[in-house]
C-alpha cells in the first residue's frame, strides 16, 4: 500500500501528499472557509468524508444512483464547436443546432444550451435575430430543455466598447465621484440588454436564460442581473439560472443596494437569498480556486461554503464546477481525478442540486 | 511607545482612512527618532497592503481602497519632506502595464494599477487590448524597471509568452522584469514562459513588484 | 444524470421549475410511476421512455423526437413547455 496518493495543486500540477498532508490541507481548507467566507465549519465527519475521497485509490470517483445530480453545462453543447479562446472550446466545424444535438443525444446532456459568439448580452442584442433562428431550429430538434446563456459584462459598456467612460480608468485617476455615477448609469443599459435578449429569446420558444458570470464586474453588474431577472420572470414564464463569477461580489461601488441589502462583498449563502427574492429558479454559485494550494486544500473549501449556500436556499443550487472554480484545477483541461473528487464532495457534502 | 507600536499606528491611520491619525502618528514616529524610509515603508506601506488584502478577501469595496489610497500619497509627500537630500526610500520602480492584444478586461488590471500607484510604483498603464508592441516601445521610452502583464483568457495569456520572445528581440529583456497575472495564468505558466513573477491578485502584485525591485 | 439517456431531461425541467433536487426526482418518478432509483437506470428509463413515448437517445425510426416528444413530455409531468405551446 503507497503511503502517499496521487492528488494535484490548484494549478493542475499532479504532486504526491501523505495522509496526514491531505488531512491538514482538508482542515486548512474547511477552516479558511469558515473565516474569510462567515459560514460554519465542516463536522469531523465531513473532514473524514473528504479524506477518504481523496484517498481512494481510483483515479475517477462518483456517488450512488439515488445521488446522481442534473449538469447545467454552463455553455457546454456550444464548445462543441467554438474555438479555444472563446469558451476553450473543440472546434468541431458543425452548426450550433448540430453541437447541441451531439450533447443530447450523444454525449447526455441535461439540457441544451445556445449561445451567441463571445457570449455577451449587449453583443447579442444587435445579432437576435440569428439567435433566433438558431433557437427555433434547435427546439424544434432537441427534447432537454433548452437555454439560452450570455453575461452580462459590464466591461463591455465602457469604451472602447461602450458609450460610457471607461469606470476603471476613471477611478484609478483618483475620479471617484464621476466613475462611480457613470458605473450606477450602466445598470439600466445592463438590465435592459438582458430581459431584452430574455424575451426575444422566450418568442421562439426556449426554456430558461442563463445569466452567466453575474457580478464579473462588480456589485452594479449583479444588480443588474437582479433586477433583469424580476422583469423576464414578469414578462415571461421562462426560467431563469443565475450563475456567478466570483465567491464574493466585488464592491466596485459599495452603496448598491438591493431589497435594503449591500451587493459589495455579499457571499454565496447570501446571494442566493437575494436571488431567490430576485426569482430565480436555479443560484450557481462559485468559489474560486487559489492554484497555490492542493485540490484537497481547494475541494474544502470550496465544499464549506457551497454546503451553507444550499443549508439556507429554497430553489436548486447548481456550483460551477470548471477550470479554476469550486475546487478544478485552473488548467484548460481540468484533470478528471481533481474534478470528479470535487464533484462528489460538492454533491455528498456540499448537497448541491447539479453542477 | 516602542518602535512597533509606532509602525501600528500609522499603519492602522491608513487602514481606517483617517488622514488626521496619521498626521498625528507621523509626528509622533519623527519625534521619537524613527527614519522617515521606514515610517513611509514599514508603516504606512503596511497599511496600504492591508487595505489591498481586505479588498481581496470582500471585506472592504474599491471605493474605499482610492481613499485609502488618496490618505497615503498626502501622507508620504508629508514624510518625504524629512527625507535628507540624498538619501532615498526604496526604490519602487517604472512598471509598464496592460492587457494584452485581443483581451479587454480590465476591471482587474485596474485594481492592480491603484494598489501599485499607492505603493509608490510609477504605472505607465497601456490600457485594454494592448499592442505587445506597445509594451516594448513604452518600456524603451520610460526606462521601465518592470513589464507587467495581464490575460483574462487561455487564447489570449499567449500573448504573455510572446511578449518574453519579443522582450529578448528588442534586446531589453535583461535590463527589464517581467510579470504575469490574470484568471487563467499560475505560477507554473510564469516559470514555462520565463516571466520572473506570477501574482495571484492585487496585493500579491505589489509584494511581488517589490520583490522585484529589491 | 445523462440527459434523455435515463431521466435527466425530466429532472432538470422541475429543478428549472424551482424544485430542489430530490423534490424534483420524486416529482419525476411519480409522474412516471417508477422509483427515484430508476430515474438514473438507462435499463429501465429506455423502456419507460418509449412506452410514453418522451423520447429515446437512441434515434428509432417512427419514435417521437423533438417537438413531438416534448409534447408528450410536457402531458406526462403536467407541465408548460414555452415551444410546445407554440406548435399547438
Amino acid at each position: 500500500m503507497s503511503s502517499t496518493y496521487h492528488t494535484r495543486m490548484g494549478d493542475g500540477r499532479r504532486i504526491e501528499m501523505t495522509k496526514e498532508e491531505l488531512k491538514k490541507d482538508i482542515e486548512a481548507g474547511a477552516s479558511e472557509a469558515a473565516k474569510k467566507i462567515k459560514v460554519p465549519d465542516l463536522t469531523d465527519n465531513e473532514k473524514g468524508h473528504l479524506l477518504e475521497i481523496f484517498t481512494a485509490p481510483e483515479r475517477v470517483v462518483s456517488v450512488s444512483p439515488e445521488d446522481l445530480i442534473v449538469m447545467s453545462t454552463d455553455v457546454g453543447p456550444d464548445t462543441i464547436h467554438m474555438n479555444y479562446s472563446e469558451f476553450g472550446g473543440v472546434g468541431v466545424p458543425v452548426h450550433t443546432v448540430t453541437a447541441n444535438m451531439i450533447a443530447e443525444r450523444v454525449v447526455g446532456h441535461d439540457c441544451v444550451m445556445n449561445t451567441f459568439r463571445a457570449g455577451n448580452f449587449k453583443g447579442t442584442s444587435v445579432s437576435i435575430i440569428q439567435v433566433q433562428q438558431d433557437i427555433e431550429n434547435l427546439v424544434k430538434n432537441s427534447i432537454a430543455p433548452s437555454l439560452y446563456v450570455g453575461m452580462p459584462n459590464f466591461g463591455a459598456y465602457y469604451k472602447p466598447d461602450g458609450p460610457f467612460d471607461n469606470v476603471g480608468d476613471l477611478i484609478s485617476k483618483g475620479k471617484v465621484e464621476e466613475g462611480l455615477k457613470i458605473y450606477e448609469d450602466i445598470i439600466p443599459a445592463c438590465k435592459h440588454d438582458i430581459s431584452w435578449v430574455a424575451e426575444m429569446t422566450a418568442q421562439v420558444g426556449v426554456d430558461g436564460i442563463n445569466i452567466d458570470t453575474a457580478a464579473a464586474g462588480g456589485d452594479g453588474e449583479f444588480l443588474a442581473s437582479l433586477q433583469a431577472t424580476e422583469e423576464i420572470k414578469e414578462k415571461t414564464e421562462m426560467s431563469v439560472l443565475l450563475n456567478m463569477a466570483n465567491h464574493f461580489v466585488l464592491g466596485m461601488h459599495g452603496g448598491i443596494k438591493y431589497d435594503g441589502q449591500t451587493l459589495g462583498n455579499m457571499m454565496p449563502h447570501q446571494q442566493v437569498k437575494v436571488a431567490e427574492k430576485a426569482g430565480v429558479d436555479i443560484f450557481g454559485p462559485v468559489v474560486n480556486t487559489n492554484t497555490k494550494k492542493s485540490v484537497a486544500w481547494n475541494v474544502a473549501r470550496a465544499v464549506t461554503a457551497i454546503k451553507e449556500c444550499s443549508r439556507v436556499a429554497n430553489i436548486p443550487i447548481h456550483p460551477n464546477l470548471g477550470m479554476g472554480v469550486c475546487g478544478a484545477p485552473m488548467v484548460e483541461i481540468p484533470p478528471i481525478d481533481a474534478v470528479s473528487r470535487a464533484a462528489k464532495a460538492l454533491v455528498e457534502i456540499g448537497r448541491a442540486d447539479g453542477i | 511607545m516602542s518602535k512597533e507600536e509606532l509602525l501600528e499606528q500609522l499603519s492602522e491611520s491608513i487602514i481606517n482612512i483617517d488622514e488626521a491619525a496619521g498626521m498625528h502618528a507621523i509626528e509622533n514616529a519623527l519625534a521619537e527618532g524613527l527614519d522617515p524610509v521606514e515610517i513611509i515603508e514599514k508603516g504606512l506601506s503596511a497599511g496600504m497592503l492591508e487595505i489591498g488584502n481586505r479588498f481581496e478577501d470582500g471585506e472592504v469595496f474599491l471605493p474605499q481602497v482610492m481613499m485609502a489610497a488618496s490618505v497615503m500619497a498626502k501622507l508620504v509627500e508629508v514624510v518625504k519632506r524629512e527625507i535628507k537630500e540624498g538619501e532615498v526610500t526604496g526604490k519602487s520602480g517604472k512598471i509598464v502595464f496592460g492587457t494584452v492584444e485581443g483581451d479587454v478586461h480590465d476591471i482587474g488590471k485596474n485594481i492592480v494599477k491603484i494598489l501599485l500607484q499607492a505603493n509608490g510604483f510609477e504605472v505607465y498603464d497601456l490600457g485594454r487590448d494592448a499592442p505587445l508592441t506597445s509594451f516594448i516601445e513604452r518600456a524603451k521610452e520610460v526606462n521601465a524597471d518592470i513589464v507587467a502583464s495581464s490575460a483574462l483568457m487561455t487564447g489570449t495569456m499567449q500573448g504573455q509568452a510572446a511578449l518574453e520572445t519579443m522582450l529578448r528581440e528588442a534586446g531589453i529583456r535583461d535590463s527589464v522584469k517581467t510579470m504575469v497575472g490574470g484568471a487563467p495564468c499560475t505560477e507554473y505558466w510564469a516559470k514555462k514562459i520565463g516571466a520572473n513573477a506570477y501574482a495571484e491578485n492585487a496585493s500579491e502584485a505589489v509584494k511581488k513588484a517589490r520583490e522585484l525591485m529589491a | 444524470m445523462h440527459g434523455i439517456r435515463t431521466a435527466g431531461d425530466l429532472v432538470m425541467r422541475m429543478q428549472m421549475k424551482g424544485m430542489r433536487l430530490n423534490k424534483a426526482k420524486e416529482y419525476v418518478a411519480q409522474k412516471l410511476g417508477t422509483d427515484v432509483f430508476t430515474l438514473s437506470d438507462e435499463y429501465a428509463m429506455k423502456e419507460i421512455r418509449e412506452e410514453l413515448g418522451i423520447g429515446t437517445i437512441n434515434s428509432v425510426p417512427g419514435q417521437p423526437k423533438g417537438l413531438k416528444a416534448k409534447a408528450k413530455i410536457a402531458e406526462v409531468l403536467d407541465i408548460k413547455i414555452p415551444c410546445v405551446d407554440m406548435l399547438r
